[in-house]
Order: structure tokens, then C-alpha cells, then sequence
């Protein structure tokens, strides 16, 4: 009955509690959109960055970061491995072992990056496969292949099937030199990878530099839902630190994680802007709702309804008002965020080049996240009861018989 | 003996005593038995509003005291004080007494809402007090749909649900034509008959002083006359 009464009473104006209700709509759809696109943005950029590069943990002999050289490596374990496969946020590991070395071509020579990788795991996660442009991807583990970046290959003016010459330090200070057969040539999003890259089977790596079965780095990738610093403390505690250091892609990139910390402020601030307003909207609503039926509520507390009960309906006029307006926005929103997620939006021009050269897919995803619909959710629901505390405050101080004479 | 239900015990009310004070009500004493049906007249500001207000609890006297069926109203707090108004007052006012939104159904159980009336019994009882107002036919309106005459008789029905001790009725007449203010005042006398509840209204109306059994005369908030009569 006071529920209905509720709802009756919120459509006494229609107009206005409309608009009020379309205000929080768009409110709402906006900010979930935004929020979506962001979050989106962020997640595909980290995604797309650390899988062709740290992966988002990295695990290294200790002290390998702050002197990354070949000689701080570590032996690739049964042992490790197995303690990482068996935890359930870890959905990948990617064995790896990363030096810099010169690459010659006839009379062409640059300093490449040379990753020793795992081509069946880099597969599965990078999908690199599929982004050959020329020749094809590296067969096996111990492959005398590599692939190498269209950029590089450009550069070096070679093309897939030619051979290139390595050159680099080994382990303890012996030489690396080899020949190698491009077997493929692979476009990547990131210039910085695709200008340097060298991808060599792991085992040819380690036999390059004599660093037999020894790696730089084991690179972690986590399940879709699973919590970044959550499995970096589990594994801290699971391993030995005195041996490794468990690096999470913020340590390794920090301009990255403030970049986006920095950017999304800026959008918190217009979000919380854009529900300021809304809220101007809405308080004027209800403060209208309450004063032209004060001679209704002064009549209502005569014939012996509480206070506390009229304020009660108030919030909840308030909060019919608002979640109307806020349903329907997660509702607009969640249409709008399963459009994109389908079909999302490629980037042309120089935006494409902007993100290009932060190495992130020109593409915008819109994050489906349910969180986003959740937050928005409960800051409208929040707004509402804090904005109709005034409304309810008035009604309790009210002299039924002054409200009377009004 | 009937008992007495309504004792205000010296009451006076002054407005703006610190400005200029305005002495709506001075020193009247009022006892009312249990089935009386007593109009309250007087000329404008003489204060006949200000003593019902003082008598049904939405205004406190200056000084003296109400007692209502034994209860001493002027010193409840006030969720009690609205919790007694529920349970043992009616109040009838001039006009819009009623929720817009709400049928006359809704509108009579309301009250009974208020009290938690189970819904099969809240039906029942809301049937009955349109029926015995004459407006079984208009219990799906709304307060809009109605003439000010059937608006206010679905405000007696609203006042009667909760079987009060007394119902207060300030000017209930005052917007409706004769033919609708003399069908009101009918309906009254015979819910005083017939439920014995006891009714005290104020008004200027000749026509309705006339229906009453006794009148209350107030002139520059002072008891002037207090008279029975024979209702014609
Ligand atoms: N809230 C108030 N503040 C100040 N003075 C008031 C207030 N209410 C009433 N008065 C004054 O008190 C006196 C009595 O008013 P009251 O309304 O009780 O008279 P009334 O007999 O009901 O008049 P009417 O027949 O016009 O309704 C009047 O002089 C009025 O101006
Ligand atoms: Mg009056």
C-alpha cells in the first residue's frame, strides 16, 4: 500500500518526474558507456602489452631487473613451473629468455631484440600465428627458424626464407653468433616490437648464448577474472624470494600504470561532474514533491500517520525516481556495451597512430565488466537517499497544523 | 450518567506572545459527553479553529490542559500523541482532506493501514463506511472524480474507520452548497444515532447550527453561550 502509494504519488506530474527520471537515464548510459570504453581501452591496452612483452608477472632471478643480463638467469625448473601451473589464477606461463644482439643482413646491420620464446605457448596467448604477413610461423621448440619483425625485415631489406646473422654476448662472457633461416615475417601492433623484434624457439636461444636450459624470465598471464596483486602475494609466498623476484607489469612499466591512472581521474571527475548536475535535478524534484503537498502531509499526520512513515514514502519516491531512470541506463548502457563488445570501434588516422606507438591494437573494447553496472547502480541509489534526507528532515520537523494553513 | 469525553480545562491559546500577542482563546472550559453532537459557532477569529486544533492535539494550549476519554493529551510526546490521534480522534477540515491519488476505498482505509487492520477486515469495514455515506457506488473514484459533498463524506468515512472516540470537524460545510451541506450534517446525525460518536464541528452555517443538539457560542475567544436545543 505505502509502496503504491509511492508510485502513485511519483506520477501526479508526469512531465516532471520524466524528465527527471530521463535525466538520470542519460546520466546513467553516459557514464556507463564512458566507464565501459575506458575500462575497455585500459584492460586491452594491459592485455595486448604485457602478453607481447612482460606478460602480466614476470618471475626473474633475483636482481635481473635492475641489471638484465644474461648472466642473471635462471635454470628453468620442473619444480617452478609445476608450483605456478597449479595455481588457479594462473592461466598461462611462457618460458622466455630476452637479450639484445646485432642483426645483420648483406651490408645491413641493427641491435634487435632476440626472444627465446616458447612459439607453441606464444601462440596460444598472442595468437602470433595469425599475424604473419609473409613466410610462415616457427614449427617446433628447437626450430633453426626465427621470425622477425615487418619492420625490421624492412629495414634490414629482407624478405621471409633469407638468412640473417646474429650477433651477441653469451652466458659468462662467451660469444653468441649464428645464422638463422627467417622462416616468417610478423606484423605487431607496438613499432618499438615490430622494428626490433627477433622470435627464436627458446632452445635455440639458450644454445645461441650457451646458456643451456637457463631463461630470463617466466612470464605469467592470468585468468580473465582472477586478481593481479592476489596471485603476486600467493606467490610470493609460495617461492622462494631469496632466489627470484615476482614482478607484477606495474613494477616493469610504470609509465603505463600512470598513464592510466592519470587518465582515468580525469574521466572520474567528468563522471562525478556529470552526477552533480543530475543531482541538482532530482533534489529540486523532490523538494518540489514535498512542498506543494504539505497541507496533505500536515493532514495525514492529523489523522495519525507518523512522520517517520511520511519520510519513509518520501525516500522511497526518491528512490523509485531515480531508479527508474537509473534501470533503464544500465539497461541503454548494457545495450549499448554488447553492440560495441560485437562491434568494436577501429581507430584511423592519427589516433591509430597515437595508440600505435603506446604498442596497443588501434581497436577500442568497451569492458562488459559487471562491476561498472553495479558502481553506477549504487551511486544512484546512494544520491537518491542522501538527496531525499532534506525532504525527510522537513517532513519531521513539520507542525501538522502550520502545514494545515498553508 | 454518560461519561465525559472531551474536558479542555481552561484553556487559553496566545499567538505571538512575544510580538504582538494575539489572544485566539481565553480561559474556556469545555465538557462534552459521551454521544453529544455540538455545533461550535462564533464570528470569524473568535477562535473556534484554534480550540478544535487545541481539543483534537495539533495545537498545544498556551495554558490549561485537554483531556481526552481520561487522557491527559497536552503532555503526550509526540509519536504518541499522533499514535492517539490515530486510534481515538477523526478529523473532518474544510476541504481537500483526501489523498488525490487514492480511491475513496483507499482513501477510508488508509486510516485503517495506519492501524494494521488486517486487509479482509480493512474491506469489510471500508464497505460498510461508504455504504452508510452513501457512496457505495463511488468506492473505485477518485477524489477528483467527486463533488465536494461526496468528497467530504468519504473524509467522514476516513474520520469514522477507526472507530474514534470523538470526530472534530472544522467548518465541513463551509465549501459545499445547502443541499450538500444539509445531506452531510444528515449523515452525521445519524452516525451520532446510530455509532454514538460523539461529534463537535464548528461552523457559521444557520442550516447546520440548527441539526445540532447543542451549541457553543464563542465570541473574542471567550465562552459566550452554551446552550441545548431541540435539532429541526
Ligand atoms: N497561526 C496564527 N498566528 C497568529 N494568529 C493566529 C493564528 N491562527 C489564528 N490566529 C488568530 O487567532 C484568532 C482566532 O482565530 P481562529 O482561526 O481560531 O478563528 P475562527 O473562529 O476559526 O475564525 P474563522 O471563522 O474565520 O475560521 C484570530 O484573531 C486569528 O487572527
Ligand atoms: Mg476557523
Amino acid at each position: 500500500m505505502f509502496l503504491k502509494l509511492a508510485w502513485l504519488n511519483i506520477w501526479r506530474n508526469k512531465r516532471r518526474t520524466l524528465i527527471t527520471t530521463a535525466s538520470v537515464f542519460f546520466a546513467v548510459l553516459l557514464a556507463i558507456a564512458t566507464r565501459s570504453m575506458t575500462d575497455g581501452v585500459y584492460e586491452n591496452m594491459i592485455h595486448n602489452v604485457v602478453s607481447y612483452s612482460s606478460g602480466y608477472l614476470q618471475i626473474h632471478q633475483k636482481g635481473f631487473w635492475d641489471e638484465q643480463s644474461i648472466d642473471n638467469t635462471f635454470e628453468a625448473d620442473e619444480k617452478l613451473s609445476q608450483i605456478l601451473l597449479n595455481n588457479p589464477d594462473v592461466e598461462h606461463i611462457m618460458p622466455r629468455l630476452e637479450t639484445f644482439a646485432l642483426a645483420s643482413y648483406l651490408e645491413k646491420t641493427k641491435g634487435v631484440l632476440i626472444l627465446g620464446i616458447d612459439p607453441e605457448k606464444e601462440k596460444e596467448v598472442n595468437n602470433l600465428h595469425e599475424k604473419i604477413s609473409q613466410g610462415k610461423y616457427i614449427e617446433t621448440i628447437n626450430d633453426n627458424a626465427v621470425v622477425i619483425g615487418e619492420g625490421l625485415a624492412t629495414q634490414l631489406k629482407l624478405k621471409a626464407n633469407d638468412t640473417l646473422v646474429l650477433l651477441g654476448q653469451g652466458y659468462h662472457a662467451s660469444s653468441a653468433a649464428g645464422k638463422y633461416r627467417v622462416t616468417g615475417i610478423i606484423k605487431l601492433g607496438s613499432p618499438e616490437l615490430n622494428n626490433n623484434i627477433v622470435y627464436m624457439p627458446i632452445q635455440q636461444a639458450q644454445y645461441l648464448h650457451g646458456a643451456e636450459n637457463r631463461l630470463t624470465a617466466i612470464s605469467i598471464m592470468l585468468n580473465k577474472s582472477s586478481s593481479l596483486d592476489k596471485l603476486k602475494t600467493t606467490l610470493q609466498m609460495d617461492l622462494d624470494t631469496d632466489t627470484y623476484e615476482i614482478m607484477s607489469w606495474k613494477e616493469m612499466m610504470p609509465e603505463m600504470d600512470q598513464f592510466i591512472t592519470a587518465d582515468s581521474t580525469g574521466h572520474y571527475i567528468i563522471i562525478g561532474i556529470l552526477y552533480f548536475i543530475i543531482s541538482f535535478g532530482l533534489f529540486g524534484t523532490l523538494l518540489m514533491m514535498t512542498f506543494e503537498r504539505s497541507r496533505e502531509f500536515g493532514i495525514l499526520i492529523a489523522i495519525g500517520m507518523r512522520k517517520r512513515l511520511l519520510a519513509i514514502i518520501l525516500l522511497l519516491e526518491s528512490l523509485m525516481i531515480s531508479l527508474i531512470g537509473c534501470l533503464a541506463g544500465v539497461f541503454g548502457g548494457f545495450l549499448v556495451v554488447l553492440w560495441f563488445t560485437k562491434y568494436p570501434i577501429y581507430f584511423t588516422g592519427e589516433l591509430k597512430e597515437v595508440y600505435e606507438n603506446y604498442g596497443i591494437e588501434p581497436i577500442i573494447y568497451f569492458s562488459n565488466n559487471q562491476n561498472i553496472f553495479i558502481v553506477q547502480t549504487l551511486i544512484v541509489l546512494m544520491l537518491s537517499v542522501i538527496l531525499a534526507i532534506y525532504p525527510g528532515l522537513k517532513v519531521i520537523k513539520m507542525k501538522p497544523i502550520e502545514a494545515i494553513n498553508s | 450518567m454518560a461519561k465525559t469525553i472531551i474536558d479542555a480545562h481552561n484553556v487559553s491559546k496566545v499567538y505571538n506572545p512575544k510580538t504582538v500577542p494575539v489572544h485566539a482563546v481565553q480561559n474556556v472550559h469545555v465538557h462534552i459527553e459521551e454521544g453529544e453532537f455540538v455545533a461550535l459557532v462564533g464570528p470569524s477569529g473568535s477562535g473556534k479553529s484554534t480550540l478544535l486544533n487545541m481539543i483534537g492535539g495539533l495545537d498545544e494550549p498556551t495554558t490549561g490542559n485537554v483531556i481526552i476519554d481520561g487522557v491527559e493529551i497536552t503532555s503526550l510526546p509526540e509519536n504518541k500523541l499522533i499514535d492517539f490521534r490515530l486510534h481515538n480522534i477523526g478529523f473532518v477540515f474544510q476541504s481537500f482532506n483526501l489523498i488525490p491519488v487514492l480511491t475513496a476505498k483507499e482513501n477510508v482505509g488508509f486510516v485503517l493501514q495506519l492501524q494494521n487492520m488486517s486487509k479482509n477486515e480493512r474491506e469489510k469495514r471500508v464497505m460498510q463506511l461508504l455504504n452508510e455515506v452513501g457512496l457505495e457506488d463511488k468506492v473505485n473514484s477518485k477524489p477528483g472524480e467527486l463533488s465536494g459533498g461526496q468528497q467530504q463524506r468519504v473524509a467522514v468515512a476516513r474520520a469514522l474507520a477507526s472507530k474514534p472516540k470523538i470526530i472534530l470537524a472544522d467548518e465541513p460545510t463551509a465549501n459545499l452548497d445547502s443541499k450538500s451541506a444539509g445531506n452531510l450534517l444528515d449523515i452525521m446525525a445519524k452516525l451520532n444515532k446510530e455509532e454514538k460518536i460523539t461529534f463537535l464541528f464548528s461552523t457559521h452555517d444557520m442550516r447546520v447550527i440548527k441539526k445540532a443538539r447543542r451549541v457553543i457560542t464563542l465570541v473574542d475567544g471567550k465562552i459566550d453561550s452554551d446552550v441545548e436545543q431541540i435539532p429541526t
